[in-house]
């Protein structure tokens, strides 16, 4: 009975297209509606015209004694019996048949269907309330309601039974407080008054019971419509529909909580209504019901679609998607940068510095067709490319001697550096790192292990999700993951691959081994026992006492068809190049936060997996897209663009690279204890090396493998440092720096100033650039000819073109 | 990392609780760089007018069985040599390497039932700075410091002044984690005793002159006309701010005439004391009242008392600490800001109360004296108690969460509000301990 009677209540009979109404039309996705029980709903979309008029519509129910109406379109059931809704909008009506045949027929309030959605929509066991792993106020529930039976067990038998009193409802503690009328910390949730009061009262009533065993449970979750195009100010309702265990299918619109990845573009109200805001773009909105979500995404165009891009002419696979997508959203590229902007550019990205004055002048020189895409092979040839990525990888890897074990962060390092030079493949880099055995002279990567000082290996569990695999597991270790469909078992389950690694008494860092036996003494909390391989979304893994159950998982990444490997590589790249991620953060994929352009991550990784994973296939094919190219000057085309490449997003540089570019303007040295002469700040191994500098550009701690560690937020400190410090003034003055240089070589003043803007901006001075330069220089006093050339020079350091990558 | 980046909430305040859920977000219409430029800038605190902390920061851990929980009828092994001597607050008693602060103990309070959990200087340090019990031993703090936290919530009292210093140097432990580096703290990284002091980077360099510097500037302007719209964060109009900002500090006179630590008379500057933890008491007051929030000041160092404990507390801890303290104290009330500014003296953890073979004490967190002066709190009282051995509270037993909350309650900062870190968690200022009761009333 139960079944068919929930198969009957939602009759998705007909999804009619929406788009392309050419006459006024009043449309509605259903044709019918059946309610089967008392606590059922239905949100009716109503579309005129080929715009969703639910909101605007004005409903009618010809008998509110079966089934009422409210004036967003809600139906609800009051009695058995027929009823017609009608809807009226623009002078055009429809009418929708409801039955209602289950209404009082004594089903009693459920707990997972009816209270514990309620508990989520008004935000009782959110992280910041009851949710959290303190409770609140002696008060816990599971977070978001992932876990049934404890909550159950928290609000039934917990507090001496207080919370809850069948004989008089009214008088319960979790209804006296949800109402206010008990202080609560939580506010006022309730209104006596409401439907949601009075189906908690009725469950309290009946004695508060669990959910029985066979009542149905969810399965998936559906956006009736799951996307639309919206212009500014244009609105769309929202309807969920859950899939439970026994096939049948229910509205959850009022049972669900909804937010949005981007309010400015689209926001979301409680009820689920979407309203576009004053940015284009597109926007994620999320629907979530007892542990599951669904999205539903608006995209906001920045002026009319666009039928071509004349101005555009796209030279591969990257340019072809993008401009696929420009023109779906109006927008118009800005032009290719000139190019000494994209020699800068492109050194500082790929090699993590600035061209020096005699690249720059010799690529300006270069009259040939391809010198870009040449430059680019050059410079992924030169050994500035490896030392730059290293230190990347060094921050994500966390590569550090928090730990102790200078030299294997050392030996780590060059590595890392080794493995980019040689451009070996992603899948054997991956798996040297997380399949590492051995001591660390042989084995250096065995640092990755050692440095998290892990004996759970959570660290190690998190790491390989979120960095190798652009998933963010660590929330599941605790709690079913807020926004996505890991749970414990998940997490145990990578876990489980490393529960064998073993490491010896010796050495620091000391060797690492797979032992036969399970070395941690971690407990899977779901089973009790140490964690089990099970791969991320796939089988349980079984493995004998020889094997190493860590290639096992490496042998599953890397597979062709594995939806998350190539995909996080690409898109972390992808980020580092074009100062944003398909997916951003780059490190977070799931489907609460969609790429900004699907086909192309898709494209990418395919590519990638076909090429073997050869990195700097990847990274040339990026750098000569003419994506890249394109100026940072916004448009008037694309200057609401902030997720689409149609101009590249300036940036600052990272820390380390901007200390060495200081320098290499400067002409100056900064030395490092332990290290070389010539070492710079991107070579170093570790991050305790002490540096002012670096500290106040807020160099990362590399205490985790978020790229999001690094920030570019400027501080007072840094502008002090930059325009009013000795160390600067040591810097622009030093003896053997580029001013003395210049001065020693009698250099004439036109000279000098070509040769400082080159070094620090990788151009010559335009015109009035010049003039002003020069009249600076011309205004020296008497043997302080050398201040009026420090003084261009700093005031080159400190301009924000030199500050930013752009 | 700017946590409200991509919120859409327009305020000080920051987040709401959705922001969670904007791990992909974009700026635009956010709050940016500018915005929060401008919430300062507006100058007035929004929530509790000038309201402003010192925190002295005992590092290594200060030995509370000998400063203010003393157990005369306890063993010789655990009372040590010190005795308790009276205070200006009768029936209250403290040690006798205090005196000054004895005479002026009706205008401080103390908590003799702090306590924790972790005995290592980095996590106890993490757990007292942040209110966070750390899982990891790492060199930097993983939560936000106290002082960050009030310099995001509150920013400077003034304009012109940064909102959260460390005195004299950067102090362990004092960052803002994921806050983002703007809520780190400004140091002068210069030791305000010496006749030299000067803050760094604040005066001008040795070769630039002021006219100098002008010109610079007027060649930077007439320089630097890229355009202000090419990044996607507001940094470059934050910078342009920030370089405004910098340049006010450095030719401007109010930070400058703040930091000049010689404008005092010098029977004020020896009543502190002339070492590095009574003038940096001393640049403190003068600090706040030009504007600056939260200060943290490093009380010297070598309270981590292993050896003798007794001969170092005498000779080298106590007698700088007690003068230096008092001295604020004394002062801050002298001059009618005792309401508006809290002062607090505290470390990692306390010390074993069972003295060990070479005459020292070791690490307990089991019980630790904090003291509080001012701030709109209840002075003249010890609140709390400690067993025989001064090992475990007995009674009112204060968590380190206890302890802050108090100090987030006397700026009139909700220490319930919601921050969220890199991985998009919410993270309340303080997840755990509600005011001291005797303390806020």
């Amino acid at each position: 009975m139960a079944t068919s009677a929930r198969t009957g209540q939602i009759v998705l009979l007909l999804v009619l297209a929406f788009a392309g109404a050419s006459r006024a039309e009043l449309r509605a996705p259903v044709q019918s509606i059946v309610l089967t029980d008392a606590f059922a709903g239905r949100q009716i979309l109503v579309n005129g015209n080929g715009l969703d008029v639910t909101r605007q519509a004005v409903y009618s129910s010809s008998n509110p004694a079966v089934a009422i109406v409210d004036v967003r379109g809600y139906v609800q059931p009051t009695g058995n019996g027929k009823a017609v809704v009608g809807i009226k909008h623009a002078g055009q009506s429809l009418q929708i048949p409801v039955e209602v045949k289950g209404f009082g027929d004594g089903r009693p309030v459920d707990f997972r269907t009816e209270v514990q959605p309620l508990l989520s929509k008004l935000g009782c066991n959110a992280g910041g309330c009851h949710g959290k792993a303190s409770g609140q106020n002696g008060f816990k529930l599971s977070l978001f309601g992932f876990d049934a039976a404890y909550d159950h067990a928290a609000i039934v038998k917990e507090a001496r039974g207080r919370r809850v009193l069948a004989n008089s409802p009214e008088s319960s503690l979790f209804l006296q407080k949800a109402t206010g009328q008990l202080p609560h910390g939580g506010g006022k949730k309730l209104k006596p008054e409401g439907f949601e009061y009075a189906v908690l009262k009725q469950w309290l009533a009946a004695g508060a019971p669990f959910s029985a065993p066979e009542v149905p449970t969810v399965t998936g979750l559906a956006m009736v419509v799951k996307d639309r195009v919206l212009s500014h100010g244009q609105s769309q309702q929202l309807a969920v529909v859950a899939k439970y265990t026994d096939g049948s299918e229910r509205d959850v619109t009022r049972q669900s909580e909804f937010a949005g990845n981007l309010d400015v573009v689209a926001a979301v109200d409680a009820e689920g209504l979407v309203r576009a805001g004053a940015n284009s773009g597109e926007a994620a909105i999320m629907a979530r019901h007892m542990g599951h979500v669904a999205v539903f995404r608006a995209l906001v165009p920045h002026a009319a679609p666009l039928k071509e891009l004349p101005e555009f002419q796209p030279l591969g696979t990257i340019d072809k998607l993008v401009a696929a997508k420009w023109m779906k959203l109006g927008l118009r590229p800005s032009p290719v940068a000139d190019d000494a902007t994209f020699l800068r550019r492109l050194t500082v990205d790929l090699c993590g510095r600035l061209p020096t004055v005699d690249e720059a002048r010799a690529f300006l020189a270069d009259t040939s067709a391809d010198k870009r895409a040449k430059a680019v092979d050059r410079l992924l040839e030169c050994p500035d490319y490896p030392a730059y990525f290293a230190m990347k990888w060094g921050s994500i890897l966390r590569n550090s001697n928090l730990a102790g074990a200078d030299r294997a962060a050392y030996a780590f390092h060059n590595w890392i550096k080794d493995s980019l030079a040689n451009n070996r493949p992603y899948d054997t880099f991956v798996r040297g790192i997380i399949a590492a055995a051995g001591e660390w002279p042989e084995a250096p990567a065995i640092n990755w292990y050692w440095q998290n000082r892990d004996d759970q290996l959570h660290q190690t569990t998190a790491d390989v999700a979120q960095v190798f695999l652009g998933i963010r597991l660590q929330c599941a270790k605790c709690h079913h993951h807020p926004y996505e469909r890991w749970g414990q078992a998940d997490y145990y389950g990578l876990a489980g691959f490393f529960s064998r690694l073993g490491r010896k008494n010796f050495g620091e860092p000391p060797p690492y081994f797979s032992s036969a036996t399970v070395t941690t003494g971690e407990k899977d909390p779901l089973t009790g026992k140490a964690p089990e391989p099970k791969y991320p979304d796939g089988a349980v893994a079984r493995f004998g006492a020889e094997d190493d159950p860590r290639h096992a998982l490496v042998d599953w990444m890397v597979r062709p068809d594995n939806p998350f490997f190539a995909k996080a590589l690409v898109n972390r790249l992808w980020g580092h190049f074009f100062g944003r991620g398909i997916v951003q953060e780059v490190d977070d994929l799931r489907d609460t936060n969609p790429p900004s352009n699907p086909e192309l991550l898709d494209a990418l990784a395919g590519d990638f997996v076909r090429s073997k994973y050869d990195v700097k296939a990847l990274i040339r094919q990026l750098l000569v897209s003419r994506v890249y190219q394109l100026s940072s000057d916004p448009t008037e085309h694309n200057k609401t663009d902030q997720q689409n490449f149609a101009r590249y997003y300036a940036r600052r540089m990272p820390s380390e690279v901007f200390h060495d570019a200081v320098n290499q303007v400067c002409a100056s040295r900064q030395e490092f204890t332990g290290m070389p002469r010539s070492a710079r700040a991107v070579d170093l191994p570790h991050e305790n090396f002490g540096s002012y500098f670096l500290d106040v550009f807020d160099r990362p701690k590399r205490v985790t493998v978020c790229e999001c560690e690094r920030s570019s937020s400027a501080t007072l400190a840094q502008v002090l440092l930059l325009s009013n410090s000795d160390e600067m003034e040591n810097k622009i003055a030093a003896g053997e720096g580029r001013v003395a240089r210049m001065l020693k070589e009698k250099m004439a003043p036109a000279a000098m100033v070509d040769e400082l803007f080159l070094a620090a901006r990788g151009r010559l001075p335009v015109a009035a650039e010049k003039e002003r330069a020069l009249a600076h220089l011309a205004g020296a006093k008497k043997n302080e000819e050398s201040k009026v050339v420090e003084d261009l020079l700093w005031a080159l350091v400190n301009s924000r073109e030199f500050l930013f990558n752009h | 990392m700017l946590d409200f980046i991509g919120g859409s909430s327009r305020n000080c305040e920051g987040v709401n609780r959705r922001t969670v859920l904007r791990a992909g977000a974009l700026t635009l219409g956010g709050m940016t760089l500018a915005d929060l430029l401008a919430c300062q800038s507006r100058g007035q605190a929004p929530i509790s007018g000038r309201k402003s902390v010192i925190l002295i920061w005992q590092a290594g851990g200060p030995s509370h069985i000998d400063m203010y929980d003393l157990k005369p009828s306890a063993p010789a092994e655990i009372r040590g040599e010190f005795k308790p001597i009276s205070t200006a607050v009768p029936g209250l008693q403290i040690g006798e390497h205090l005196p000054r602060q004895a005479a002026e103990f009706d205008k401080m309070a103390v908590v003799r039932s702090a306590f924790h959990t972790n005995a290592g200087h980095g996590m106890g340090s993490q757990w007292m700075q942040t209110g966070y019990q750390a899982t990891i031993e790492v060199n930097d703090n993983i939560y936000p410091s106290t002082g960050s936290v009030v310099a995001r919530m509150k920013g400077p009292n003034a304009p012109g002044m940064p909102a959260y210093v460390n005195l004299p140097r950067k102090v362990s432990f004092a960052n803002a984690a994921y806050l983002g580096a703007s809520y780190n703290p400004f140091s002068p990284d210069n030791d305000p005793s010496q006749s030299g002091f000067q803050v760094r980077n604040l005066r001008l360099p040795g070769r630039v002159d002021a006219s100098r510097l002008n010109r610079r500037q007027d060649l930077l302007k007439d320089l630097d006309g890229i355009r202000r719209d090419i990044d996607t964060k507001g940094d470059l109009v934050g910078l342009d701010t920030f370089y405004r900002d910098a340049m006010e500090m450095v030719t401007g006179a109010r930070a400058q005439k703040a930091f000049n630590i010689n404008a005092e008379a010098e029977a004020l500057r020896d009543r502190y004391g002339r070492h590095d933890m009574g003038q940096s008491c001393l640049l403190a007051r003068r600090l706040v009242e030009a504007g600056v929030t939260f200060i943290t000041i490093q009380a010297g160092g070598g309270w981590d008392t292993h050896g003798n404990n007794f001969s170092e507390l005498k000779k080298n801890l106590l007698p700088k600490f007690d003068q230096s303290v008092a001295a604020l104290v004394r002062d801050l009330y002298d001059r009618g800001m005792h309401e508006q500014v809290l002062v607090m003296a505290m470390g990692e953890f306390g010390r074993t109360p069972k003295i060990n073979s070479g005459a020292g004490r070791d690490h307990w967190p089991g019980a630790m004296s904090v003291l509080f002066s001012g701030g709109g709190l209840k002075m003249g009282q010890a609140v709390g108690s400690t067993n025989a051995a001064a090992e475990y509270p007995t009674t009112k037993p204060y968590t380190p969460g206890c302890v802050l909350s108090t100090m987030y309650t006397a700026l009139g900062i909700d220490h319930k509000h919601v921050f969220y870190d890199q991985a998009q968690r919410p993270m309340p200022i303080l997840s755990e301990g509600e005011p001291i009761r005797e303390l806020v009333g």
